[in-house]
This record gives structure tokens, C-alpha cells and sequence, in this order.
């Protein structure tokens, strides 16, 4: 029952949170409502059994991808010029169409969640069942991803450098 | 007025006439030898140039307002005068040339070209005297606020604030304050951007912990990386030399106290030179020896201060309280001696201002004994910090030229490797008597520079010993009349020496008409005022010339390039305190 | 033994937490004026302890001031950030056998997600404070933050792999013949180092850099905004020397011929205190790297220091595994 209750509480919060990050016009304002909802997100997970990946989102999404988000908000200086044109998009008639799209994808996943039948708890899954997965049957998966970070990590530095250079 | 004398002093005044005629050039004698000529404001510029391959330094540049002066014998006709002190360390010897100017025509060309230290000093005389320099790049005040109205050191400009006027500070006069401290990087030469590039501009000081006093530095900045630094000092200017000229000469001692506040008496021994060389006043032994004791004595404590800052701008936090204690049981020793501290304003025309005190060579061999050893101790502890050494090595070089070209003077010029120490190639007030060594190093980065002063640490302590060994008996006092205050034994025998006595010590000593500096090797660099005497109870003029001035100027030249934590380093490891810069 | 129940427990480390980051800071500065040849605060009540109270009136009464130029919601919300986390992160410590608050299967990386979130406090207050010296602060932190991350998280992985588990009450019980601290010699000094740079003291005290950005990220604040900030650098400090004590010196148990003499959480408060002083002493005597020195330390030698460690831990217990 508690963990219902629990359940409930971190949705609206992952819900609220998630809004509130889309309406903000201060980008900062809006970041800090999307760690937010991260949390509320890892939460959820730990509560349907999966604390591994609880921690994880944690760890990495909150606590590592979002601070790169907020330092390149920091370097930007967007100031009250970013605050007036994030204002301006925020006008129905923008997002108006995108978010009537985003409405019948909404009812689709809710009609299919209602429809396909599976077990309500998976029990809990474990570090060590998460790592025999990811190095078991998806070591493939796992190696592209890495090759596919190198590669971005060389590139960025490459192109770095060259900027660097240029200035000086 | 008489055309310049036949028998030249040296051979580059020989070569001057003979590249540009003697009619050119008027001689003046001064009371220290230097040989001083006048050329007009046509000549100046090619004088100059003529003279940079002889004289590396252009030593200071400064302004006397002449128009009050009355003992000027056979000085040319001037309303204002520029002087240029150049120095030549290869062949020991200074020149000092004159420029007059009409108060109508106040202006002469720079030479910001050949000497580049010469920018600061000119606008210093602008400032101070309203000289315009045509062609200076940046001809603005620098000592004094920018809205301030008129040039302090002119003889009419009033000395204190009785004389000026109530003091309001309106609206209107808050407006045109606040807008003159607004902050437009144009005006500072700097861009703001370039291409699609912001940049930063950071506002260090007047007050931050790292800048040792009110020291302010624009910084230009890219991320951390500093593109560009313009220093702007001017916040703890007091107007030394203004007050020079009403106080007496005795009673302007204990204003040189506080020109270099860590160096305390060491100050009141380049102004007392200078003072005794234009009376004639011949100081007897004894009062050499306590002088040079007191001086080293206090280049310990100065330098004993720089060490613990320099280190804990690092960002070390423990040293600096050792270093502080033992200047503490330093500062023991000189109360006992003096009175008084950091500023005792102990030496006087003639002598010193009184004998030493029963047991206070017990004091000063306990205090030499146990230095040595806790040097070794901080050397371990902070010198040979492998994260100490990667912050300095090789950070702020500057090379030896570089360092001549800008003025540089005592142990930042001497981290080059130049050998220049005025103990050893003038020795003055004694020290010819004295066995020590000139530490030099060649790396001249901010390591070299702080490992030099604690090489000179030990150096004083050396000078110190032999003080205390070989201190000689007798007075501590000259008898000469201008000594002050005079003695005092037999006023009540008889009314004349008591009438001599009265005046000499209401209105000071009248020191003979002319003109001295007398260099010293102060705990930061060459120091030395150049007094001007009108045959009068106080100077005419009073020029303070600091090594700080210059070693402040060249910081962006170091600078550029590095991060911020490498400024902090440089700025600590110059030495500098803002009242030897801003006086 | 008295079943602790955890809510009493959590009271306790709340309550425990504050006082002992109060008590920290007059020790800190005793001991500071012990090395540095000085008094230290010696004046309020017997050894100056008192100092703490005073400091806490001080702090409390002071204005609590919002500049008018900071983004006030955010000014607020930075300094509570640092205390929650680095409270949360306290949830999964093992005081004593049955002391404490949750045993979660992942309790290691429950107190890296923790000590992560802990970075947005520096951060945001930099960032809100609209002060060049406080953004330039935050700058710093944040990359010295996330680098330092990586390192703490991996030079623990050495430890998981020798105990099995993720749970911090597993790890202690691996280490009832030998400490980790031995055969995870290179993983405790990359933890350690990793463990100053998180919590931003002296050495590594970048974001704060007194002599370089006055006061860093903190520079806009005072009061008991500011003291939240202290609050969190000294919960910080002490849950690291927990960790310490827990991953690498056997956690609540003494050694082996001792162990009777004391209760566990006597020996735990025993090692946390040499561990806290060690720290106080590393602040004492060693200077700030520079930034760049301070990044390329990490990258460039803890790194490779924390890879070779686990290659080696690894490789050693596959071999055990194979033989026995």
C-alpha cells in the first residue's frame, strides 16, 4: 500500500516537474525542474524494483549529463535577452500543433498499455543481473555504444583543439 | 648661465657635446655629483635616443614646478622642469638631464618609444604638474582620482584640505563620480570582442586578498586565460611629496615610514642620505653601524613578510605564521631598540635618535642564531613543495633586458642573473665594510624571485653578526649644526647655544640650497629622493623615486597569456605594498 | 543490544550531523593553530569551545541578506542542495552491526548518486549569485566535480569486485580477515584524493580559492546561507572519512586481537577521527594546484592509476577463482 501511495506521489511529482521544466523561460529555472523529475523518475524505479537503475539515473543523468547542461548554461550567459525570446516561444500558437501531436501519441500509449497484458512486477533486478545482461546477450549492443562514445569523445576533442588554435 | 663645462665628467657627456655641440647643453652642479645637463625641448628626443645604448634604465622621470624657487643660481630659465634620471649599471654612473618649459607651452614630446617604463612616469607628471607628453598613448591620471581638478604638486595647488574649501559631496558630485567609475573596456584599451568571441572582463581589486594593499587590475579574459591586464593604482596615494614640502626636514621622517610600510627605518636611511649629502653633515661610525643593523634588520622582516604571503598565495595556508612569529620576536628586538615597531622613525639628520639599550646585542644573537636553522625548516616545508614549484616555476619570466627596459630594480632584477645590488657597487653609509654576498639566480620566474629574498635573508643575517661583533664605541650623534636635534649639554650655560638650540628644534635645521638623491638598496628595489633645497627649513621639491612604480607597470607584459592563479603568483612574488607605488 | 529503530537513528544523524560539523569547525581551527604555532579560538568556555556556540548565534542572527542582483529562487535553493544530499548520503552508513538507517543492495552507488547531486549546490550558487568571481568559481567546480566523479566512482569498483556486493554492510563483512586498505592500496589513495576534491577542502579548494576568486562560488553569500555551505562542506568531509572508513579500514570492526575491547561504533568514531585529522592536516600543509594541474592530475594519472587497479584486482581474482 505504502508503495502505491509512494508511486503515486513521484509520478505527480515526475509529471509537475516535467511541465513546469517546458513552461519556464529562465533556462536555469527550467533545468533545475527537469533534475527534479529525473529524481522523481528514479524514484519510480527503485519502487517497481529496479534500483540499479535508480541509481544509475541518478549518478548519470542527474548527477553528471544535467551539471554539463547548467555549465553550458553558465558559459552561454543567456542574461534577460535568452529569458524575452524563451517567453516569445512559449506563445500558444507555437506550440499549440506540437503539442496536439504529442496528445494523439499520448492516447495511443495509453490505449496500448490498457490493452497489452504482462506481469504487474518484475521482482527486483539486481547490479549483478543488470551486468550478466549487458556483457550476455546484448555485448554487441554494448561494445557499438562504446565504440560510438569514443568516437564522439575524439571528435569533440578534435574539434576543440581547432577552435583553440584559431584564437590564439 | 654659462655653456656647458669644458672638462666633461664622463665620456658619454664628452660624446654628447661632440654629437650635438656644447652650446646645446647647460651644466648644473648638484650636491651628489651626478653630472646634471640642460637641454631644450627641441633636443630632448634625440638626446635621448642618443643616450639609450649608453644608459640601460631610465631610472625616474619626474617634474619640479620652479616657479617659486629662489636659489636657482645658473639654471636655465624654466617654469616647469621635466628631469630624466638614466642610469647605466655597466659603467656605474648616472646622468641626469633637465628639460625647462614655459608655463604657456606646457608640453614635450614622449619617450615612451625608447624607455617603455617612461609611460607611467609621464603620466605621473602630467598628473602631478599638468606636463603634457605629445604622443603618449594614454595620457590620463593615474595617481590622483580622475575628477579631480588640478595638478596637486604645482606650487598653487593648496596642501591641505583647510585651504580648499568645505568639502560636499552633492548629487550632482555623486553622478559624475559614479559615472566616472563606470568600467568601458575601450577606455582601458581593451576590446570587448573580437570576431564572434566575448570576452570577459574581471575586476581585480582595489580590494581582493591577493593584491596585498588596493591594487586594482582590469583583466581581459578568455575562460581563465587572461588576453590582456591593464594595473590602475592610485588608491593609496597620500601625497608624500606634497607634504615634503611643509613639513621640515626633520619632521619628514617619519612620513618615509610609511612610503615602504615593511621596510621601516630603511626608508628614513634614503631620505637622511640625501639630507646629510646637501648639508655636509659627516655621520660618525657608531651611527653607520646601528643604521646598516636596524636597515638589514628590518630587510629581514620585510622579507620575511613576503615569503609568508608569497607562500600562502599559493595557497599554502601553515607558513606564513612562522614566518609572521619570527618577525614578531623581530619586532621585540626593534621595540627594544626603538620604541617603536613597524614605522620607529628612528634615524635622525646626523646620527640616530638615541644609543642602544643595555643588553640589545644579547637579544639580536639570540634572534640570528635560531634563523638559520628555521629557514632550513621552511625551505622543507614550503620551497621544495613539489605543487609550490609547478605554480612557480617558470611562471612570469622576464629576461634581463626586459627587466632593465622596465626599471626593474633589487631582487627582481637581480633573479636575471644582473648582479646590480647598490651595497656592493655603491656602497653607502658603511657598507663597504661589510662581508656579504649578492645572491643572483637565472631563471627570472617567480620561483627564482622568492628563493632569492630568502637567499638575502640569510645574507642580512650575515651583516647583522658582524654588526654585533664589531660594533664601534663612540657617539651615535653628529656634532655638525644642522644635526637633529642638536645636543642638548650645554643650553642652559649659555644664551647663544641655548637661542641655536630653540631654533634648530622649532623650526628644524636650514639645510644649504641644491640638489642630492642618494640611491640605497631598500628591501624591494633601488630607492631614493631626490630633495630639492631652496636654502630653507623644508624642501622645495621632494621626489620619492620607489622600486614598486616600475615593477607594478610591467605585470601585463608577464602576465598575458597565463591563468589566473599565475597572475596571483606573479603579483605575489614582485613584493611590492601599494603606499611604495601610490606614496 | 537496543534494537535501533531507523526513524530514531535518522533523528540522531540529523541531529548528530550539525552538532559535529559544529564541533568540527572549532576543532579544525584548534588543531590549525596547534600545527601553525598559534592560540587557535581559546577565549568561550573551557578551550574555546564555546567559540561554536557563538558562532552559531552569530550565524543565525545575521541579515539575511539576498542580493539585488542574484536570481533569488535559485540563491535560496544552492545552499540547501549540498546539506540534503550530503544528509542522504549518511542513509546507507553502517555505524555499528544493525546501525543503520537502510541496507540497500546498492548502497555504494546510492552514496555516488549523492555526493553527484551534491555538485549542483557549488553550481547553482555560483551561477545565481551574478557575480563573475562567484560564476568563475562555479566554472571550476563543475569540472572538477564531474572529473572527480569518475575517478571516486571507479577506484571503488576494486572493492565491489573483491566483496561482491554494492551493500556497504556486505563490504564491512568482507573485511573481516583483512582490511581493504591493503590489497586496495591504490584504490584508497585515488578515493582519498577523490574524496578532497569532492568535498572541495583546501588542497583542492578550487571553487572556493580564496587568494584567486576571493571567496568563489560563496562570495554573494552570508548568514545562514552561508552556513549551510559550511554545514555541507563539513557533512561532506565527514561522509567521506565514513566511507573511508567503511570501504578501506574494516568499517566498525577493530582489529582482530582488539575487537572485544570496544564497541563497534567506539572503533568507528575512533577511525573516523583519525581520518577527519588526517584531513585537517592535509589542509595545513599542502598548497592549491592550479586548475589545469589539478584536471591533468586526474586524467592523467589517477585514471590510469584506477583502470590499472581494476585490471589487476580483476585479473587477481579470476586467478584465485581458477586455482581454488
Amino acid at each position: 500500500m505504502l508503495e502505491v501511495v509512494l508511486f503515486y506521489i513521484a509520478s505527480a511529482v515526475a509529471l509537475l516537474a516535467t511541465i513546469l521544466a517546458m513552461t519556464r523561460a529562465n533556462a536555469i529555472h527550467a533545468l533545475i525542474y527537469l533534475i527534479i523529475s529525473l529524481l522523481a523518475v528514479a524514484v519510480i524505479f527503485f519502487l517497481i524494483g529496479a534500483p540499479f537503475a535508480a541509481a544509475l539515473e541518478i549518478v548519470i543523468y542527474a548527477g553528471a549529463i544535467m551539471v554539463l547542461f547548467v555549465f553550458v548554461i553558465m558559459m552561454l550567459n543567456l542574461g534577460e535577452r535568452g529569458d524575452a525570446r524563451e517567453r516569445q516561444w512559449l506563445q500558444p500558437k507555437i506550440w499549440f500543433g506540437p503539442a496536439i501531436l504529442s496528445a494523439v501519441l499520448l492516447a495511443e500509449i495509453v490505449y496500448l498499455m490498457g490493452t497489452v497484458q504482462g506481469p504487474a512486477t518484475v521482482g527486483i533486478v539486481t547490479p549483478k543481473a543488470v551486468g550478466l545482461a549487458l556483457f550476455g546477450p546484448y555485448v554487441v549492443a554494448v561494445e557499438l555504444a562504446a565504440m560510438l562514445l569514443l568516437a564522439g569523445l575524439v571528435g569533440s576533442y578534435h574539434l576543440g583543439r581547432r577552435a583553440l588554435e584559431r584564437r590564439h | 648661465m654659462h655653456t656647458a663645462r669644458k672638462l666633461a665628467a664622463s665620456s658619454v657627456e664628452e660624446r654628447l657635446y661632440r654629437e650635438f655641440g656644447d652650446t646645446l647643453f647647460v651644466s648644473q652642479s648638484c650636491a651628489d655629483q651626478i653630472p646634471t645637463l640642460w637641454v631644450d625641448r627641441e633636443n630632448i628626443l634625440a638626446v635621448l635616443t642618443f643616450l639609450k645604448p649608453h644608459f640601460c634604465m631610465l631610472y625616474d622621470l619626474f617634474g619640479i614646478d620652479e616657479r617659486t624657487r629662489s636659489c636657482r643660481d645658473n639654471q636655465p630659465t624654466a617654469d616647469y622642469t621635466v628631469v630624466y634620471q638614466l642610469l647605466s649599471m655597466r659603467r656605474n654612473e648616472d646622468l641626469r638631464i633637465k628639460v625647462g618649459l614655459s608655463e604657456s607651452d606646457l608640453n614635450l614630446p614622449t619617450c615612451v618609444a625608447i624607455w617603455p617604463n617612461a609611460n607611467w612616469y609621464e603620466r605621473e607628471a602630467w598628473d602631478m604638474f599638468g606636463v603634457t607628453f605629445c604622443g603618449h598613448p594614454n595620457l590620463f591620471r593615474i595617481l590622483l582620482p580622475p575628477t579631480w581638478e588640478g595638478h596637486a604638486l604645482r606650487k598653487d595647488h593648496p596642501a591641505r584640505a583647510t585651504e580648499m574649501g568645505p568639502f560636499e559631496m552633492g548629487p550632482e558630485r555623486v553622478a559624475r563620480e559614479q559615472e566616472a567609475l563606470r568600467f568601458k573596456p575601450e577606455d582601458w584599451g581593451m576590446q570587448p570582442k573580437e570576431d564572434d568571441h566575448e570576452y570577459m572582463f574581471l575586476n581585480l581589486g582595489p580590494n581582493h586578498p591577493s593584491v596585498h594593499g588596493v591594487f586594482r587590475i582590469a583583466l581581459q579574459l578568455d575562460g581563465e586565460v587572461i588576453i590582456d591586464s591593464v594595473p590602475d593604482i592610485g588608491y593609496h596615494h597620500r601625497g608624500a611629496e606634497k607634504m615634503g614640502e611643509r613639513q621640515t626636514w626633520h619632521t619628514y621622517i617619519p612620513y618615509t615610514d610609511r612610503i615602504d610600510y615593511l621596510g621601516g627605518v630603511m626608508n628614513n636611511l634614503a631620505y637622511i642620505q640625501s639630507v646629510e649629502l646637501l648639508a655636509g653633515v659627516k655621520v660618525p661610525d657608531r651611527a653607520k653601524v646601528i643604521r646598516i643593523m636596524l636597515a638589514e634588520l628590518f630587510r629581514v622582516a620585510s622579507h620575511l613578510v613576503f615569503y609568508g604571503t608569497f607562500v600562502q598565495d599559493i595557497g599554502q595556508m601553515s607558513p606564513v605564521f612562522y614566518m609572521f612569529a619570527d618577525r614578531e620576536r623581530l619586532f621585540g628586538i626593534i621595540e627594544a631598540i626603538t620604541g617603536g615597531r613597524m614605522h620607529p622613525a628612528w634615524f635622525r639628520i646626523g646620527g640616530v635618535a638615541q644609543d642602544l639599550p643595555n643588553g640589545w646585542d644579547k637579544m639580536i644573537r639570540v634572534f640570528i642564531d635560531s634563523m638559520p636553522a628555521r629557514l632550513d625548516h621552511y625551505d622543507k616545508m614550503a620551497m621544495q613543495n613539489k605543487i609550490l614549484k609547478e605554480r612557480t616555476v617558470g611562471i612570469g619570466i622576464y629576461t634581463e633586458q626586459e627587466a632593465l627596459e622596465w626599471g626593474i630594480t633589487g631582487p627582481g632584477l637581480r633573479a636575471t642573473g644582473n648582479d646590480w645590488d647598490v651595497r656592493k657597487k655603491r656602497p653607502y653609509g658603511g657598507y663597504d665594510q661589510f662581508e656579504f654576498e649578492v645572491p643572483t639566480s637565472n631563471n627570472g620566474d617567480c620561483y627564482d624571485r622568492a628563493e632569492l629574498r630568502i637567499e638575502e635573508i640569510r645574507q642580512s643575517l650575515k651583516i647583522i653578526r658582524q654588526c654585533v661583533d664589531n660594533m664601534p664605541a663612540g657617539a651615535y650623534k653628529s656634532d655638525h649644526s644642522a644635526t637633529t636635534p642638536p645636543p642638548k649639554e650645554r643650553t642652559m650655560q649659555d644664551i647663544e647655544t641655548l637661542i641655536h638650540h630653540f631654533l634648530n628644534v622649532s623650526w628644524g635645521p636650514v639645510i644649504p640650497a641644491g640638489e642630492a638623491s642618494v640611491m640605497i638598496e631598500a628591501t624591494k628595489g633601488i630607492n631614493s629622493y631626490h630633495l630639492i633645497s631652496d636654502g630653507s627649513t623644508s624642501a622645495y621639491r621632494t621626489r620619492i623615486r620607489t622600486p614598486s612604480f616600475p615593477h607594478l607597470q610591467q605585470i601585463p607584459l608577464i602576465s598575458r597569456g597565463l591563468l589566473i592563479p599565475d597572475l596571483i603568483a606573479i603579483i605575489a612574488s614582485i613584493d611590492f605594498v601599494m603606499a611604495d607605488v601610490d606614496r | 543490544m537496543v534494537e535501533w529503530t531507523p526513524v530514531l537513528l535518522a533523528l540522531g544523524i540529523l541531529l548528530g550531523g550539525v552538532a559535529g560539523a559544529a564541533i568540527l569547525t572549532w576543532w579544525e581551527r584548534r588543531l590549525l593553530g596547534f600545527w601553525q604555532d598559534r592560540h587557535g579560538p581559546n577565549r568561550i568556555g573551557p578551550w574555546g569551545i564555546g567559540l561554536v556556540v557563538a558562532d552559531m548565534i552569530k550565524l543565525l542572527l545575521k541579515d539575511d541578506w539576498v542580493p539585488p542582483f542574484a536570481d533569488r529562487a535559485v540563491f535560496i535553493f544552492a545552499p540547501t542542495a549540498i546539506v540534503v544530499s550530503m544528509m542522504m548520503g549518511f542513509a546507507v552508513v553502517p555505524f555499528a552491526p544493525d546501525m543503520q538507517i537502510v541496507d540497500l543492495n546498492i548502497g555504494l552507488l546510492f552514496f555516488l548518486g549523492m555526493t553527484s547531486l551534491a555538485v549542483y549546490s557549488v553550481l547553482l550558487g555560483g551561477l545565481a549569485s551574478n557575480n563573475k568571481y562567484a560564476l568563475l568559481g562555479g566554472l571550476r567546480s563543475a569540472s572538477q566535480m564531474v572529473s572527480y566523479e569518475v575517478f571516486m566512482g571507479l577506484s571503488l569498483m576494486g572493492v565491489v569486485m573483491m566483496s561482491g556486493s554494492f551493500s556497504l554492510v556486505d563490504i564491512v563483512a568482507a573485511q573481516s580477515d583483512v582490511w581493504f586498505c591493503f590489497s586496495q592500496v591504490l584504490g584508497l589513495l585515488v578515493f582519498v584524493v577523490a574524496g578532497i576534491a569532492e568535498s572541495h577542502r583546501l588542497p583542492f579548494d578550487l571553487p572556493e580559492a580564496e587568494h584567486e576568486l576571493t571567496a568563489g562560488f560563496h562570495t554573494e553569500y552570508g548568514g545562514m546561507k552561508f552556513a549551510m555551505f559550511m554545514l555541507g562542506e563539513y557533512l561532506g568531509l565527514m561522509l567521506i572519512s565514513c566511507m573511508i572508513v567503511t570501504l578501506f579500514f574494516g568499517g566498525w570492526m577493530g582489529p582482530d586481537l582488539l575487537n572485544e575491547w570496544l564497541p563497534p561504533i567506539i572503533w568507528f568514531a575512533i577511525k573516523i577521527f583519525f581520518v577527519i585529522n588526517f584531513f585537517i592536516l592535509l589542509r595545513a600543509a599542502i598548497p592549491r594546484p592550479r586548475y589545469d594541474q589539478l584536471m591533468s592530475l586526474g586524467w592523467k594519472i589517477m585514471l590510469p592509476i584506477t583502470l590499472f587497479n581494476l585490471v589487476v584486482t580483476g585479473g587477481v581474482l579470476l586467478w584465485i577463482e581458477e586455482t581454488v
